[in-house]
């Protein structure tokens, strides 16, 4: 079932164009990743997702709504939006208020992720550290209970183990409870472990659509769009031809096993 | 994307005036404003604001400042004359609300007033260095440094947090809240979750940009650090001479 | 150039010490990277060496910082600031001018460099630091990226001997936080400035850097050159450390008993495939 479809869309900043011609569509339970140089406008698509930008040409329809002539809050009841830097939207007093703020929460729903994240309950949200907030601001996402999440950089002024545990439970969200994530990211290594399909943006444009694997193991796409491959990949493709499907460091360990032990039995064959 | 308090460079005769010139004068404008009564010498008084802009080469700016200020004049001036009663009634609005001759005059000075005090301040600031109106400011006026970086720091952070505020409405409106709403109760508690984090967010940056001034010798600094010294000339006392007799006419008019 | 002894450090307001029993000796013209998890006393550690702790941060502080022979705690931070510059995260609070030149200007009026040279200094550090065409714009209109070179600029103008820079590429892409790594380490290696800088981009930390040091829990659990400390997996991994794909990549080739003998752990890509080659034996298949 598709719930994303971009068609043609054009966004502009009065006459300044940003974004041009973008056609692609989402379906449910997907998770796909946007990656680009800075500049290429990945911020602005997000923001067509949930009707902050609506498109200047063409049509951008989520889960049939039509985001042109939609409201903003009916299109918040479908699209949770993590922004980059959560002190930009926590407003209350108590952790649970604030994810009891928004439409479409339940109390019964916030009891449960409160649990769930560990949170205490009546403790304030400013004392916290930042990537507690962070943590916060996507509990009250979650809290909204939508089918699509976009987020926009989520583990920028993360720590490593902060980060894995909100990918773990982004993750945990698109594998058990099928919602469609999409995510803008500049951290090639979490866009390899964590998205199943790739949107390369380039000046506006929409360079390439496909499968993580493809689009991160080729170095001219990538290197058009300004990007490094993720380490192993580069590392792989600086080794050549035979190497060119591995992507992980499990394969590429096995790779050279597997060379090895080919070359260990074509030096018994020629002692034989 | 120039914010409207934003310096314009440029070579007109005003920006080469000395700052504190352009500084005076501006204060004169906004002084005789206030001084004046009459109606005609507020709309004079704007119409030099206009000729200054043009002076400067930021007439059309200063057309557009004019237009977006217009929205807050006719909302300012209908409650003016909705509200006041007194002197000879002209004729009734809405069954009750009684429009006056008193009515319109208080109305028309008080957004003229607000429209020729406006109006210089920002021709001014697009035409000087903030570093330079704090440089005159300490130099000729013997404010303490502080004081003028105070004021500089605060003009200089309008746009951020003009910015901030902008990206905090998206992060609510992304969750459902709606700021379009006509019910002025509604929008009056729509406003905590906007202020909120932007309060939060001003005192983290304050502290920042405290300590970096710190870091960098503010403490040590006086009148006498400023490297760049701003003479005055001709031109200048042409404009401390026009300042004063636009107050006395003012006064008089 | 630095030295730490002993230092432990508790915030005013919190029960636990932000560092405890922290020892490091900094050389001149370093380049040393303090990695951790949010928490792990990285930037408390920054704050002790350019004085803001004690005073500015109050609390309970044992140990010594010294910096240069000077003893920090008995030297105000506007004092130190000629010897120690501080970065910080955020492009756009740490400026206090308008314009990029001014920003540049404010730092050396203020510690009364003699005016006649004033000028000669905005210049030169421009275009040390490669932004010469940025003299005149407005810093607000500026790029991340930009206004962290700006931000570099003013402080390098005073000419300290060591920069401590507290995640400043924290809010910028990979490209701009490239560069400026880049800017930071031509700066040590041609002016010879002492950089102490904490990130969490843990790759261009292991390829810019000479010295790491690794917090967690107010302490330093690890330290030396970048390849000592990657060869210890288990420290990093219990620090919490995202340590590069191609650092795991070494170690689960050596735990195959792949690795030739004495061959360092490798850190770049073009390192790591070097080695592969190696391993497999075949120059040729190298592209």
């Amino acid at each position: 079932m598709q719930v994303i479809q971009f068609s043609s869309a054009d966004f502009s900043y009065g006459t300044f164009p940003v974004l041009s011609d973008i056609s692609f569509s989402v379906e449910k339970g997907e998770f796909i990743s946007i990656i680009g140089e800075n500049g290429a406008g990945k911020s602005t698509l997000l923001k067509l997702f949930n009707g902050l930008n609506r498109p200047t040409a063409g049509t951008v329809s989520i889960c049939g709504l039509d985001t042109r002539s939609a409201k903003t809050s009916e299109l918040a009841a479908h699209v949770g939006f993590l922004f980059q830097n959560p002190d930009r939207q926590i407003c209350c007093n108590t952790i649970r208020e604030e994810l009891n703020f928004g439409i479409h929460t339940d109390p019964e729903r916030t009891e449960r992720i409160l649990q769930t994240f560990g949170f205490t309950p009546d403790a304030s949200p400013f004392s916290l550290s930042r990537g507690q907030r962070q943590q916060i601001a996507l509990a009250s996402v979650i809290a909204r209970n939508t089918d699509i999440l976009v987020l926009d950089e989520p583990t920028t002024g993360l720590d490593y183990r902060e980060c894995m545990s909100m990918m773990s439970y982004i993750r945990k969200l698109n594998r058990e409870e099928g919602k469609t994530i999409v995510m803008v990211s500049h951290d090639m290594e979490i866009v390899q472990d964590f998205s199943g399909r790739i949107l390369v943006l380039t000046g506006g444009k929409l360079a390439a659509d496909g499968p993580a694997r493809t689009i991160l193991t080729d170095r001219q796409l990538l290197e058009k769009a300004s990007l490094l491959p993720p380490q192993i990949a580069d590392t792989a493709l600086r080794l050549g031809s035979g190497f060119a499907d591995i992507f992980t460091v499990q394969e590429m360990t096995d790779r050279v096993g597997h060379i090895l032990s080919a070359v260990a039995v074509q030096t018994q064959d020629v002692h034989i | 994307m120039k914010a409207f308090l934003d310096y314009i460079p440029g070579d007109s005769p005003l920006h080469r005036l000395n700052p504190l010139s352009k500084f005076t004068i501006s204060v004169a404008v906004c002084a005789a404003c206030f001084i004046s009564t009459s109606p005609l010498v507020l709309c004079a008084l704007i119409v030099l604001d206009l000729l200054l802009a043009a002076l400067g080469h930021i007439f059309t700016f200063a057309l557009k400042l004019l237009r977006g200020l217009a929205g807050l004049s006719v909302f300012l001036f209908i409650l003016q004359v909705l509200f006041i009663r007194t002197g000879r009634p002209l004729f009734t609005l809405f069954s009750g609300f009684p429009v006056t001759t008193d009515g319109i005059m208080n109305a028309a000075r008080l957004v003229l007033r607000l429209t020729g005090s406006m109006l210089p301040l920002a021709v001014m600031l697009s035409l000087t260095k903030l570093n330079d109106l704090s440089g005159v400011l300490t130099w000729y006026l013997h404010i303490p440094y502080k004081y003028a970086f105070m004021l500089t720091t605060a003009i200089r952070f309008i746009p951020v947090f003009t910015a901030e505020m902008e990206s905090i409405m998206e992060a609510q409106t992304a969750r459902g809240i709606e700021f379009d709403t006509k019910n002025i109760f509604k929008k009056i508690k729509l406003i905590m979750p906007l202020c909120i984090p932007l309060l939060i967010t001003s005192v983290g940056k304050s502290d920042t940009t405290a300590v970096s001034a710190e870091l960098r010798g503010f403490e040590r600094r006086n009148r006498h650090s400023m490297s760049v010294i701003y003479p005055l000339r001709a031109p200048d006392s042409i404009a401390f001479v026009f300042s004063a007799g636009l107050i006395a006419a003012a006064a008089v008019l | 150039m630095i030295s730490i002894k002993n230092l432990s450090f508790r915030y005013k307001e919190s029960s636990t010490p932000a560092l405890d029993n922290v020892s490091l000796e900094i050389g001149k013209g370093d380049f040393l990277g303090i990695i951790g998890e949010s928490g792990a006393g990285k930037t408390t550690l920054a704050n002790c060496i350019n004085a803001l702790i004690p005073h500015h941060f109050h609390g309970d502080y044992f140990g010594s910082v010294t910096v240069g022979g000077t003893d920090t705690f008995d030297t105000e931070p506007g004092s130190l600031a000629l010897r120690v510059g501080t970065v910080f995260q955020d492009p756009d609070t740490q400026m206090v001018a308008d314009i990029v030149e001014d920003e540049i200007r404010f730092g050396l009026e203020n510690f009364g460099i003699p005016k006649n040279l004033i000028e000669g200094r905005i210049t030169a550090v421009l275009n040390d630091t490669g932004i010469a065409p940025l003299r005149y714009r407005q810093i607000r209109n500026l790029s991340g990226g930009q206004k962290q070179k700006v931000a570099i600029a003013a402080i390098t103008a005073l000419e300290p001997g060591i920069l401590v820079l507290d995640e400043p590429t924290g809010e910028l892409d990979p490209a701009s936080s490239r560069q400026i790594f880049t800017l930071l380490k031509s700066l040590n290696k041609e002016k010879g400035i002492t950089v102490v800088i904490i990130e969490q981009k843990i790759m261009l930390m292991c390829e810019f850097a000479e010295h790491l040091a690794v917090m967690s829990h107010g302490r330093i659990v690890s330290s030396g050159t970048v390849r000592d400390v990657l060869s210890d997996i288990p420290k990093l991994e219990s620090a919490g450390i995202n340590y590069p794909r191609t650092v795991r990549l070494y170690h689960e080739l050596a735990l195959r008993n792949l690795i030739p003998e004495g061959e360092p752990v490798c850190v770049t890509t073009a390192e790591a495939a070097v080695l592969v080659t190696k391993i497999i034996g075949k120059e040729d298949i190298c592209r």
